[in-house]
This record gives C-alpha cells, structure tokens and sequence, in this order.
C-alpha cells in the first residue's frame, strides 16, 4: 500500500472534528513513521479505540494509479459514519467511485467493523481494492493494544 | 497484515468487464486479493483472454462466432468448447429449452447488438430450437458444429464464467496454484484459501443484501439491471419467448467451478431452483422482482435483508 500524505488528505482531516490523539497516531502512519503498527497482526475480536480515523488507499485501474480516502468514525467497535473522499484522474473513474462512495458507506454504518471483511464486493470491484487497503491500515492503527 | 497485502494485484480491462486476479495462500487476510501476476503471467493471461473472445464474441467480426453467423457449414471449434457446449445442453434441458444458446438473434431483435443499437427493431424474436439449428458431432479431433443456416450464436449465459475457470486452469499451468480470478460479478478462488463475497443489491449498489464464504469454488452473479438498456429490456431472455424474464431480478450461484455457477446463475431467472438443484451441485441465492429474498439450505455465508 502506498501512504502518503496528499494535499487532499490534509484538507479532509482538518475538516473534521475529531479526537486528537487518535487522528494524530492515524496521521502519523500516513506520514510513514510508523509502519511497524500498520503491519501488525489485528485479532479478529479486536477492540478499538474511539475516535475519527483516516487513511489513502491506492490501487490500479485501466487508467492507472487512483487514490481514494476513508475517513472513520469508530464508537464502541461500531462503524457510525463513513466518509469517502475520491481523487479520480478521469471521468470514468470518477462514474465508478461514486458509485462506491455512496454505496459503502450504507453498506457499513451500523456493522461491526470486522464484518467489513470482504475480498471482493461485486459491482464495485476496481475500487474496493483501495478502500478495503485505507480500512486495513485504520484497523492496525485504532487497534487497542 | 502480511506483506501481501501491500501489493496491489493485477487489474486490468477485458471482454466489457474490469478484471482482477491476485496471487495469495491460505496467510493472505481476507481483505486482500493477494500479490499481483509476473508481467510474463500476464501477459499470458492477456492472450487467453483475447483468444476466447477472438472465437466466441458476437459482437466483433472477425471471431470464430461471427463467421457461423455469416454462412452454414461444418465448424471445428476450439478445444475449449466442448465443456461449455455440453453444459449449454444440460442447462437447455433443465429449463425445458429456455435457456438456449440460440438467443442471438432475440437480443438483437431487442437492440442488444454489435453495434449497441439497444433499440428495439420489432417484436419479441423467440429462438430457433436447437434440434433444427444446431448438431454437434464429438470427432476424434474434437468437437465439430453443423449448421444448416446461419446460426447467431450467443454464450453470454456462462462464457465469462468459463473464462474465469481458464483463466486459472492458465495460472495453474503456470505454477500458480493459489489465486483470486474476479471478473466482476464471476469469481473464482483456489487454493487453501478462504474468501468473502458480498452480495450487491442490484437495485441499490448501496447495500449489500449478503456475505458468501468461498473455498476453491466460484461464485457468480447475474442481474437484470446490470445490462438494461430500456424498460424492461436487458440481456436475461426466455428463449422460447424471445422476451426478457422479469419476474427474478438477481441470482448468485456457487459451484465448484465458475462455468457451472454461471450457467446455473442465468438459468435461475428461467426454471425452478428445485429443479436446477437436482441436476447441479450448486447452492443460491435469488432475489424476485416483489423484493422477496430466497436462498439455499446449505448456502455458506449471511444475509441481511
């Protein structure tokens, strides 16, 4: 996964009110100063710690390299908001995020974040690649240890 | 997290669909299609593709396809074709030859066509039966076709399956034994994995109305929706009718292999899945256009409405 800390990105974080220290351990690991957390192993049964998490996540289409961003909210290990901020470098790339966008975000609200699991959703596949990747490294970072 | 799933794995675009195939074991986390294909297993996977589309796509002119369109005769085809054939024949008589092969012509009469007119260009058009268009003839060099007029022939009902199931039988050949083959809405994993599938709502892409587990076996889905081009028309045609079905909406079918769960998957808008199930090791899902949900006993996985 590529992690990096775009214009876009900042913009998005600063918009939303959220706890301190958690979007400031996320922010770091978007920066790459903590890789370590991302890549530690996230029990199934985890526990999370409150707050508003972000991540970039990246994939590759027909296109090229698109990025998407995932914000979080995280209440007792339930998933209460979503937001998706798209950067598509084409039309059609934006068609198909905002089909994603809208519909991941239902699909979510209210699960448990574990349940977001999934290898492949159908319909919205080139895309699902980059959020499940964004929803992997908040998962490393919001991971109570 | 392994180190698998910073890789991103192979996607590309083919036959109309985008497409992903990712390389993992039994270690790779369910949230990752695994590691990408060498530039030479894709390359390779490519050709595959572009093969099976230069013999059975009816929407280009020079495949295989559009030339029995042109004019009868004795065609031998592809080494492929015999399973896909023959499970054409099963599927034709398990839904009393509603689901036939034969419905090119019907889709075109609606608008489906090469040239996507997706106008309708008359009344519903049901297909010729097969015993008048079609006899094949198993030779020792493989499967021979006889027509005796031109015949539209249209394997839109499994062919993407198939591809999916050649497309890994490829990689397998490769020394890829573990591998994710998602073709958007046909997919098939193999190996000692485990992955999740969600079942998206055709009419909400939304909501997911279910998780389906899969361990080397496939799962595809089929909707109305996903290729409409007018009220109610799209790609789902009764054959003895020539009109599109309209009392199911969506299907999702496992088997072991995509061919079969895409078939099936199609046949499920046209027979009882009673029906199909005593002839095809598949478990279902369906969902009819009152909004009611149905699924299999032995379905592995969740739903949620």
């Amino acid at each position: 996964m590529t992690r990096m800390m775009t214009g876009r990105a900042r913009t998005t974080a600063a918009r939303v009110a959220a706890p301190i220290g958690a979007t400031a351990a996320l922010l770091g690991t978007l920066t790459g100063c903590a890789t370590a957390a991302a890549e530690a192993e996230v029990p199934v049964d985890a526990s999370y710690r409150d707050g508003t998490y972000q991540a970039n996540g990246t994939y590759e289409s027909p296109n090229g390299s698109e990025n998407i961003i995932v914000l979080i909210e995280l209440e007792n290990d339930i998933v209460t908001d979503v937001e998706i901020t798209t950067n598509p470098n084409n039309p059609t790339t934006a068609n198909y995020q905002g089909q994603f966008a809208s519909g991941i975000g239902d699909l979510v609200i209210g699960e448990d974040i574990d349940k977001l699991d999934v290898t492949v959703v159908a319909g919205s596949s080139l895309t699902s690649n980059g959020f499940r990747e964004a929803i992997a490294a908040i998962k490393a970072d919001a991971v109570e240890s | 997290m392994s180190s698998s799933t910073l890789l991103e794995p192979t996607a590309f675009e083919a036959i109309g669909a985008p497409w992903r195939i990712g390389v993992g074991g039994a270690a790779t986390p369910t949230s990752s299609l695994g590691a990408p294909l060498s530039a030479d297993d894709r390359a390779a996977v490519l050709a595959r593709i572009e093969q099976f589309d230069r013999d059975w796509s009816r929407f280009r002119d020079d495949s295989l396809v559009a030339r029995i369109a042109r004019e009868p005769g004795s065609w031998s085809l592809p080494a492929d074709a015999e399973p896909l054939l023959d499970l054409y024949e099963r599927l034709h008589a398990a839904t009393d030859a509603r689901l036939s092969p034969l419905v090119g012509a019907s889709l075109e009469r609606l608008g489906y066509d090469a040239a996507y007119r997706l106008l309708p260009a008359g009344d519903p058009l049901p297909a010729p039966r097969w015993q008048d268009s079609l006899a094949l003839r198993r030779t020792p060099a493989g499967l021979v076709l006889d027509t005796a007029a031109p015949v539209l022939l249209d394997v839109g009902a499994a062919g993407k399956g198939y591809l999916v199931d050649l497309v890994g039988e490829l990689l397998v050949q490769r020394g890829l034994r573990d591998t994710v083959v998602d073709a958007s809405g046909d997919v098939r994993v193999r190996g000692e994995r485990s992955i999740r599938v969600a079942l998206e709502n055709p009419f909400d892409p939304a909501k997911a109305l279910g998780v389906v587990e899969l361990r080397d076996q496939a799962l595809c889905a089929s909707a109305t929706t996903r290729r409409a081009w007018g009220d109610g028309l799209h790609h789902i045609i009764d054959a003895i009718t020539g009109r599109p079905v309209d009392a199911v909406v969506a299907t999702w079918v496992v088997a072991d292999s995509a061919l079969v769960a895409d078939g099936v998957a199609t046949a499920m808008f046209l027979a009882d899945p009673a029906r199909l199930c005593a002839v095809f090791a598949v478990e279902w899902v369906r969902l009819l256009a009152d909004g009611r949900l149905e699924a299999s006993a032995g379905l592995r996985g969740e739903l949620f409405a």
